[in-house]
């Protein structure tokens, strides 16, 4: 095997496969990335064996001659090592040669590397995914559904199932949930292009943000791939799969109320910055709590106390209250959240009493719902 | 006020009273008396650990921790009592009663020993006197027999209760401690058990006066800020002032078992978890408090300690999640040894009066159920004030003694409940 290639063509690439590449893994082949040179271009492959990424760089592109094949092949080198002495590399081309015993001589400028790699072939070969049932999703929208629920997924291993983000394609709508069990965050898509029958797979969510660092924010079509075990994330020059989280997902549609006993219509970003005040006397996130009550003349009252601290209290005028008087209290930082992610001007927070889940979205739509559960107070 | 009586020199009681369990036992039976007799969990199975043993007992070579059949076989004629807690409290409780005849300044640190601080005491005895009539007292009232040790702070104090047992009064001076505390093993320090002692011991450290004139920065570097403590106490230094209170800072609830045998199966060690945390969490009930940390601890058939924890958002209290969180610490950390004894705390313990929880899309439809009475509570409070209506169950203290552990501090409830009467 034997290439040349622009360096700066190769971090990129490099870049992207290593956020698949873990130190930690069980596997010592995975410590390394898989290079694969055709005609056609270099195939990088990284993986975790929960997520693997490859990304391929074409030979020629708009006319640029980005690699020059002298030789096909395929190599494993180091990942963390193999980034680095590209990252350091003295000119702005590399040429990379495999002799036999897998010697790995990496040249640029005067400056020449002889790292010992390993076999190619005992790499763990892609996921075989038939991509007969696909959808396409825009980059940018992916991002911001992604942005809109990864982060209300559990943190905690207690109920592995919630560490992802459950996807269900049904009636035409891709719909995203997320959940930690104390909040939930949903958004609706509405798909073109649906693929035949429906889907409902639980992707992690430390996938979902690897994902979205590597996908750009364009509107490059991206084209999903769901299977039983495997979910595959396809763009022109990269393949991202992830490994699917087994278990039940929690039927949350149950939680959303159908009808509310109080709505408040408020401007988002004015009840975010008093959530935000009111939670300064809070010194640890486990007292984070702030209490909001409705008060006469569309006003809303948030207060928090932290008892050797002190206490705050603030009224922010409402567009409308309508209902039953109401007061509630909730963790200030998944409210606030959920403000972050509900886009648009003006919010409605909808109550259904003082314990049960209470809901946020936007006056516009209801592509993007925020739901939470309150804190009881004794 | 409290710098102002610092700075004066002040006389502190360390009243210990002598094998107390052994000691009720005989003054209940008076039969005991003048007999080896000791006190063991389960005279039945190896937890059979002695408790404690009359003085009879030890002359015999007897001694506290000792297992059951090695004592017997020390002394064939050891008279074993299983433990009776309730009696240990009463009686308790009368020691520390009649203490405070004395002064207000009694602060108990376990069912069987407290400190006084006698310096304003507003009599024409002198120290000695005094502490000569508690022990009378003690005796001739409560048939109870105690050391007392008399000190210028609780350190000296607790030491100077140790050099004399039983029956002992013994002052300890500041200036007497190069001659009386300084060529004693660090072992025989208060503060200083088994892993302390061997760290001392490695850097060079084999008597209290070798760690009275041991560089800070050894000290440091050993034991952290341990190391500086032990230093200034070996120095008769000192400066924790006896505190009344003291007993109203409960900062866990714990309870712990040694196995009848070592044990490797799985299922009867979560047998054993699920009774340990049933017994916490009926500790916490009556006490009505919640935790947000819940942590284990093991010992292993090779007495090798290990605890772990994890900490949560909401406060911990019952049963069910107590074990839950305790038997996956235990199953992602145990490495198969056979396991001797296993305990289980929520710490960090707070009242459950002014504690909040998060509900979950699991639990929330259960408190739902309360909204309707809520917010009656909550209209009521609004019209007539905040304290004349709570809900019940905020207020209820059951007295129970769920514990049965020997070192269980739940005793100090009989101190707080003084209070209320």
């Amino acid at each position: 095997m034997k290439f040349e290639i622009m360096r700066e063509r190769l971090l990129d690439g490099l870049n992207d496969v290593m956020k698949a590449v873990s130190s930690k893994t069980t596997i010592p082949i995975l410590t390394g990335i898989k290079l694969e040179v055709t005609e056609q271009g270099l195939h990088l492959t990284g993986s975790d064996s929960d997520i693997t990424i490859q990304t391929f760089i074409k030979a020629e592109e708009n006319g640029e001659q980005v690699i020059r094949v002298i030789e096909e092949g395929t190599i494993v080198v180091q990942a963390r090592m193999f980034n680095e002495i590209v990252r350091k590399l003295p000119t702005s081309d590399v040429e990379i040669e495999v002799n036999e015993q897998y010697q790995t001589h990496i040249r640029s400028g005067k400056s020449e590397f002889h790292l010992i790699g390993l076999d190619a072939s005992e790499y763990p070969l892609l996921p075989e995914i038939q991509d007969d049932r696909q959808f396409v999703i825009p980059a940018d929208l992916l991002k911001s559904i992604v942005r809109e629920t990864v982060f209300a997924v559990s943190t905690s291993e207690s109920r592995p199932v919630l560490t992802g983000v459950h996807w269900e394609v049904k009636n035409g709508e891709l719909v995203c949930v997320a959940t930690d069990s104390h909040r939930l965050a949903r958004r609706k898509t509405t798909l073109e292009q649906l693929p035949e029958g429906e889907y409902s797979v639980v992707i992690p969510g430390k996938s979902l943000n690897e994902l979205s660092k590597i996908i750009g924010d364009s509107s490059e079509p991206v084209h999903i791939v769901m299977t039983q075990q495997q979910v595959l994330f396809k763009t022109s020059d990269v393949l991202f799969y992830s490994r699917l989280l087994e278990g039940n997902y929690p039927d949350t549609s149950r939680l959303i109320p159908n009808e509310y006993k109080t709505t408040v219509t408020v401007n988002g970003k004015a009840l975010l910055q008093a959530i935000d005040r009111a939670s300064l006397l809070a010194r640890e996130e486990r007292n984070n709590i702030v209490r909001f009550s409705s008060l006469e003349g569309n006003v809303v009252e948030i207060s928090s106390s932290s008892p050797e601290v002190g206490k705050v209290e603030e009224e922010i005028q409402a567009t409308s209250i309508e209902g039953e008087e109401l007061k509630i209290s909730f963790s200030a930082k998944y409210m606030m959240d959920a403000l972050k992610a509900v886009d648009g001007q003006d919010v409605m927070v909808q109550f259904t009493g003082a314990m049960r889940p209470f809901i946020l979205k936007s006056v516009h739509d209801d592509a993007i719902l925020q739901l939470i559960l309150p804190v009881r107070t004794y | 006020m409290t710098d102002i009586k610092r700075n004066k020199s002040r006389i502190i009681f360390h009243i210990d009273m002598n094998s107390f369990y052994a000691s009720v036992e005989q003054s209940y039976d008076p039969s005991l008396k003048g007999k080896a007799i000791a006190i063991a969990g389960n005279p039945k199975e190896r937890r059979g650990i002695l408790v404690t043993c009359s003085y009879e007992a030890r002359a015999r070579g007897v001694y506290t921790t000792m297992s059951v059949w090695e004592a017997k076989r020390k002394c064939p004629e050891l008279i074993l009592l299983p433990p009776n807690f309730e009696r240990y409290r009463i009686a308790s409780r009368a020691m520390f009663d009649l203490l405070r005849t004395y002064t207000k300044q009694v602060e108990p640190v376990s069912i069987d020993e407290g400190y006084m601080d006698v310096t304003e005491i507003d009599s024409p005895m002198t120290a000695l006197q005094i502490a000569a009539d508690i022990q009378m007292r003690l005796k001739q009232e409560l048939d109870l027999p105690c050391s007392i040790g008399i000190a210028p702070n609780k350190f000296l104090a607790k030491t100077a209760s140790n050099l004399k047992k039983p029956m002992g009064i013994t002052v300890l001076r500041k200036r007497d401690i190069d001659k009386v505390l300084w060529p004693l093993p660090v072992l025989d320090m208060h503060g200083v058990g088994e892993s302390t002692g061997k760290k001392l011991n490695s850097i060079g450290l084999n008597t209290i006066g070798d760690i009275a004139k041991a560089e800070e920065g050894i000290l440091k570097e050993a034991l952290g800020k341990n190391g500086i403590r032990l230093k200034n106490r070996a120095n008769g230094l000192d400066d924790r002032i006896v505190d009344p209170d003291s007993v109203y800072d409960t900062k866990s609830v714990g309870n712990s078992t040694t196995l009848p045998s070592d044990e490797t199966d799985l299922m009867e060690l979560r047998k054993v978890f699920q009774t340990l945390s049933a017994k916490v969490a009926n500790r916490l009930e009556a006490k009505r408090l919640a935790g947000p940390t819940v942590s284990i601890q093991i010992r292993d058939a090779d007495w090798r300690n290990s605890s772990r924890s994890q900490s949560f958002r909401n406060l911990v209290y019952e049963k069910d999640k107590i074990f839950e969180v305790a038997w996956s610490l235990f199953t992602k950390n145990w490495d198969g040894q056979p396991i001797r004894l296993l305990g289980v705390t929520v710490s960090n313990v707070v009242d459950r009066v002014d504690f909040t929880e998060q509900l979950s899309i699991y639990n929330f439809e259960e408190h739902a159920k309360e909204e309707p009475i809520l917010k009656l509570v909550e209209t009521l409070q609004s019209k007539f004030g905040k304290d004349m209506i709570t809900r019940g169950h905020t207020q209820v203290r059951k007295p129970t003694y769920e514990s049965k552990t020997s070192f269980s501090n739940d005793f100090l409830d009989d101190h707080k409940d003084r209070e209320n009467k």
